[in-house]
């Protein structure tokens, strides 16, 4: 049997008694993390396992003339080398099926894979790397996504091609990849309402070009997987997917073998974000060199290799233009936007999902149009990264929520409240707020930061002399908090096994990704069944184990996995608390479980030790287990073609406010301080959720301030933390956060998904505190000292919407 | 590249015998070397020496006005220093700013000098001090050194006049009047862990409202840290007022020749260095 990760948290943690809820309860991961037990894929290391190696494009964009490996075959200690050639039945991977793991025709980015290796060591494998020769025939680089559009750009994406000009995909082939006319790879459209009514029927009209950057994930532990075949052809994984269920069967497919021959399991995972969430070349690549040489493959990646061949976030252009009332009421929107799509199509295209929900209702907006071109560059390519472009879409629209209220002479806080939605609106996108704490969201976060006195106090030092300004801007965000229905289910199974010493086994399908869902999960199961969280260990990481669960993105883990777990508990406690009744008489309704025990509800009197009773089940003429098993899926609804739908069952609203410093002397930004008002639901685990909201709001402090993926002309210039910088320690603002209880009907507990929501509003905060500090807007992001500096003194380069229609 | 051979020497002389017989790459904290080579910019030389055991090349010491610091003082060594902390504190503040405390722990100040990067962050208080340094060699049975000021030594990016066959062995640093004012300013996009966009080092002596003994460095503006000649000229015991003050910054301006990196521009960092030296100086107008 493989390793289980099975974790039970220390002794002694747990609250005596009364409700678990709300407390601050230690992750059940810390320990091992803390004391460097816990082992990562890298850690793993399976018996007669080779090493593997990836050999990336060293062009941006080129014909791939000839690959020579005789070289490298010959290396002592190397088992395989292989090419396209070698696996003609590789099929296209990734969210637009418009990408071979190894490229056969030409190379459409710098980390494209040509050729792989499988070595005795990491070292003799990459000593063979140097040995293999690629010629290439370059062609022209596009990495300008504005002339992607060109009606004479070059093509990323012709009909695939051999060496000899003929199609190098041989007919009855099982890919089903056949080019793209031109560099559009995806459009997504929508519209409410009618925009020129709204526009003739606004007072004020502003518009601006917003520039979004690059940013990568910077898990700690990097990408990597473990791929091994058994002598029957089953596929075992080591893998730090976000997704293993949708990745078992995509495994299959590519291998043409039943889904069910396919196993994947989850070591501890290092960080995802949003990072593991499509598949990417290496894993098909680490899969075929187990298939090709029948031994186990570990390929893990470098830090360099994870800045330069994992996805970013995704890059955008994008023009807002806006109106209101002379009252001060939103009358429409309009969006365009350029996502710079990179060689191949990933999550990152999809992100209008999202982008377009900020849009259309954040506030009330009666008339919107949102439009998305993706293109194809030869720049690296964009997945999903926490926020899933909510950080891009929350950037212009609360900067135009300032602009608005500025020019009409209302305060910010005031303009938002006015427009902002109440529980129970069903917005034309057909999302249903249930609850909706936007308003104390607002009111909180701005009372708590002292925001309209300091903000007016800021102003009124504009052109005082004193070279440091300071400035206080606000933003809010809307994400799912219920899941989001993009498959056809939503779902989470649980299977909850109770043994005779009423210890706890839930096996559940949410993955856990360090952000504490194994601890919540057992929490909430503590709390139906009136154990202690000791009482409990979670299974979580083995396909063959634990039940089907659509991944783990879209801040849904605790919302839908908790609501799984919850059903499993109350299962059990209904089947425990009916054979108590069965032998004490009393009605199973007035009984209950609580520290370990079943008790009158009315007294808390102790009826029996639950170990006892559950033995007594167990081990009698009727032998009968305490095991049962929940599916639970949201009520939500998967949007129609209008991308029309009430998406999520529950939806989370922040407010943010952030503090900063300007020196304008260097155009240095310092962050000071962020209050954020967060409408969670309802607290489930207090130590969780605070750590989970600091982290993102650091996580938005890098995308505002320091982090830049410097990619130029297709080249990435700073693939190392010494150049990609984040936030370190001594920038880590002052963080007061309140958190809004609105008890959302749907959630367990009342709680709502949280994942997401603390990183997106920061960027778009920080924008507007610089322009209260200073007077001046910026509206391309990082805002590093230089840009920061040179628009302070006329020196910015004004953005241009340039694009083609 | 493989490595064919690791040693670490325990006596100066033994190092010196090993660098006679060969290419060597010495390390110290490893912290150039390392990710220089992993990044191939450096290719490695078939011997690995490690410096770090050797004995008496370490060590602060004062002596007849002469502070001297063994090349393998570590930038933590540096700061525990009270010598550093009192005497040469615009070293000392140049090691505040430097990366991280790990990096401090194990990155050297002969190494920081040896690396010579143009934005090495203590090149340029060392620059102020009139460091020297002092280089050893055992060309024929004997150990012989020889000592030149810092200034001379630094030839370029990664570049010095350090023979192959020679270590750095320390730097000497007069030890500064008195009263002697010194002031580091680092300029990067974090406050911790960054290289030096810009940096620069000011010292002097107060006088009765002039500046003497005006000693300016700059780093990250050149192909090495620099002194300010000119800019220095145009203070040295002049009322420090604003028409001086603009003199000096106009100086400086004519005395860079920043390039645009990662980092910054070349216009951004020419922008900082005036603006920078400008608010230092009306700081030490103020002290
Ligand atoms: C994350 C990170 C952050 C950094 N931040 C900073 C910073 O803020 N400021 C800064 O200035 N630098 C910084 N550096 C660079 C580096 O840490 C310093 O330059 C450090 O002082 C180098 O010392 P070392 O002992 O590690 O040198 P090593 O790497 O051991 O050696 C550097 C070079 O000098 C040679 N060498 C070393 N000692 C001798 C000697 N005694 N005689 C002859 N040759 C010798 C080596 O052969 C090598 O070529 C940073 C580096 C990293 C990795």
């Amino acid at each position: 049997m493989a390793e289980l990760r099975a974790k039970t948290s220390p002794q002694g943690s747990d609250p005596a008694r009364g409700s678990l809820i709300g407390k601050r309860i230690p992750k059940m991961d810390a320990p091992d993390k803390a004391s460097g037990r816990t082992r990562y894929i890298h850690d793993i290391n399976l018996p007669g396992q080779l090493h593997a190696k990836i050999l990336r494009s060293s062009e941006r964009h080129a014909k791939i003339v000839s690959i020579d490996t005789r070289a490298a075959k010959a290396l002592p200690g190397v088992h395989a080398v292989i090419t396209a050639a070698d696996v003609p039945w590789q099929r296209p991977i990734g969210v637009a099926k418009d990408h071979l793991p190894l490229k056969t025709d030409r190379v459409r980015s710098l980390r494209d894979e040509i050729a792989a290796v499988a070595a005795d060591s990491v070292e003799i494998a990459e000593e063979a790397l140097g040995l293999i020769r690629v010629d290439y025939a370059p062609l022209p680089v596009l990495t300008d996504p504005v002339a992607a559009l060109a009606p004479d750009a070059p093509r990323i994406h012709p009909a695939p091609q051999g060496a000899d000009g003929g199609p190098s995909l041989k007919p009855g082939l099982p890919v089903a990849y056949t080019g793209k006319p031109d560099n559009v790879a995806m459009v997504m459209e929508y519209a409410q309402g009618d925009v020129a009514a709204g526009e003739a029927g606004s007072a004020l009209v502003v518009e601006d070009v917003f520039r979004l950057h690059y940013v990568t994930h910077c898990c700690l532990g990097v990408s990597g997987v473990i791929a091994e075949f058994d002598p029957s052809g089953n596929l075992l994984l080591y893998s730090n997917t976000q997704v293993p269920f949708l990745h078992k069967r995509e495994f299959a497919e590519l291998l043409d073998i039943d889904p069910g021959r396919v196993r994947i399991i989850q070591p501890p995972i290092g960080g995802g974000f949003g990072s593991k969430l499509d598949i990417y070349p290496f894993e098909p690549i680490a899969i075929f060199l187990a298939k090709i040489t029948g031994r186990p493959v570990k390929l893990v990646f470098t830090r360099e290799e994870e800045f330069l061949a994992s996805p970013t976030r995704q890059p955008v252009l994008l023009k807002l233009r806006s109106g209101c009332t002379k009252d001060g009421v939103l009358t429409f929107r309009e969006v365009e936007t350029l996502h710079d799509n990179g060689a191949y199509t990933s999550w990152g295209a999809t992100t209008p999902f999202v982008m377009m929900q900020t849009v259309s209702s954040l506030y009330r907006v009666p008339h919107c149009r949102y439009r998305t071109r993706a293109v194809y560059t030869n720049n690296p390519y964009a997945g999903s990264f926490r926020g899933y472009g909510n950080l891009q879409a929350t950037f212009a629209v609360e900067a135009h929520m300032d602009r608005l209220a500025e020019a009409l002479g209302i305060d910010p806080l005031e303009f938002r409240l006015k427009n902002a939605q109440d529980p129970g609106e069903v917005t034309p996108q057909g999302m249903h707020f249930k609850t909706c704490g936007l308003k104390d969201c607002l009111r909180t976060a701005a009372e708590r930061g002292d925001f309209l006195r300091k903000h007016a106090a800021n102003r009124a030092r504009w052109s005082d002399g004193d070279p440091v300004k300071r400035g206080v801007g606000m933003a809010s965000m809307l994400h799912v908090g219920g899941g989001a229905k993009i498959y056809p289910s939503d779902g989470c199974g649980t299977i909850l096994k109770i043994d005779d010493f009423a210890h706890v086994t839930l096996i559940t399908g949410a993955s856990e990704i360090g952000q504490g869902s194994e601890t919540v999960l057992a929490q909430l199961v503590c709390e139906e069944l009136g154990l202690p969280l000791s009482a409990v260990t979670v299974v979580n990481n083995d396909t063959d184990i634990t039940p089907w669960d659509v991944g783990v993105h879209a801040s849904r883990t605790t919302f839908i996995a908790g609501n799984s777990a919850i059903g499993a508990a109350r299962k059990a406690k209904d089947k425990i608390l009916a054979l108590a009744s069965s032998k004490c008489g009393d009605a199973a309704e007035a009984l209950d479980l609580a520290e370990g025990c079943v008790v009158k509800k009315a007294t808390g009197e102790r009826v029996f030790e639950l170990a006892k009773l559950i033995r007594s089940l167990h081990f009698s003429d009727k032998a009968e287990l305490v095991m049962t098993t929940h599916y639970y899926e949201p009520p939500s609804v998967h949007q129609d073609k209008q991308f029309k739908g009430d998406v999520s069952a529950a939806y989370a609203w922040a407010t943010q406010v952030c503090e900063v410093e300007v020196d304008t002397r260097t155009g240095i930004v310092r962050l000071v301080k962020v209050t954020g008002a967060h409408d969670v639901g309802r607290v489930l685990n207090r130590l969780g959720i605070e750590g989970q909201i600091e982290g993102g709001i650091v996580m938005g402090q890098g995308y505002a301030l320091t982090e830049n993926l410097m990619v130029e002309d297709g080249w990435v210039r700073n693939p190392n933390f010494r150049d990609y910088k984040l936030v370190t320690a001594p920038e880590i603002p002052e963080i007061d956060v309140s958190f809004i209880e609105t008890m959302d009907g749907e959630g367990p507990q009342g709680a709502k998904g949280v994942g997401e929501a603390p990183a997106i509003c920061i960027a778009a905060a920080v924008a507007n505190a610089i322009y209260n500090a200073t007077g001046v807007r910026l509206t391309s992001l990082p805002f590093t000292p230089e840009r920061v500096y040179r628009a302070l003194h006329g020196a910015a380069q004004p953005l241009e919407w340039n694009v083609p229609q | 590249m493989t490595i064919e051979r690791y040693c670490a020497p325990r006596t100066l002389d033994e190092a010196l015998e090993i660098l006679r017989a060969g290419p060597v790459s010495p390390f110290a904290g490893g912290t150039d070397l390392m990710p220089q080579s992993q990044a191939g910019r450096v290719r490695l030389a078939p011997v690995l020496m490690n410096l770090r055991r050797i004995e008496g090349m370490g060590g602060i010491a004062e002596n007849d006005g002469v502070v001297r610091i063994g090349a393998l003082t570590t930038m933590t060594q540096l700061m525990d220093s009270a010598v550093v902390r009192e005497r040469l504190n615009i070293l000392w503040q140049a090691c505040d700013h430097f990366a991280s405390d790990q990096l401090r722990n194990a990155g050297t100040l002969g190494g920081n000098i040896c690396n010579a990067s143009p934005a090495g962050d203590t090149l340029v208080p060392l620059l102020v001090l009139d460091a020297r340094v002092e280089l050893a060699q055992k060309p024929n049975g004997r150990i012989e050194t020889r000592k030149l000021p810092l200034a001379e030594f630094l030839l370029g990016p990664g570049r010095t006049t350090r023979a192959p066959q020679e270590l750095l062995s320390a730097i000497e640093i007069p030890l500064p009047a008195e009263g002697f004012y010194g002031a580091f300013f680092k300029l990067g996009t974090r406050p911790a862990l960054d290289i030096s966009a810009i940096s620069i080092g000011l010292g002097a002596l107060h006088d009765d409202g002039c500046l003497r003994s005006v000693r300016i460095a700059f780093g990250a503006v050149a192909p090495t840290a620099i002194r300010a000649a000119r800019a220095e000229a145009e203070l040295e015991g002049r009322l420090l007022d604003q028409d001086v003050i603009d003199a000096a910054v106009q100086a400086a301006d004519t005395e860079i020749h920043p390039i645009s990196d990662l980092r910054a521009s070349g216009w951004y960092r020419r922008e900082m260095v005036c603006n920078m030296l400008r608010r230092m100086l009306e700081d030490a107008r103020s002290h």
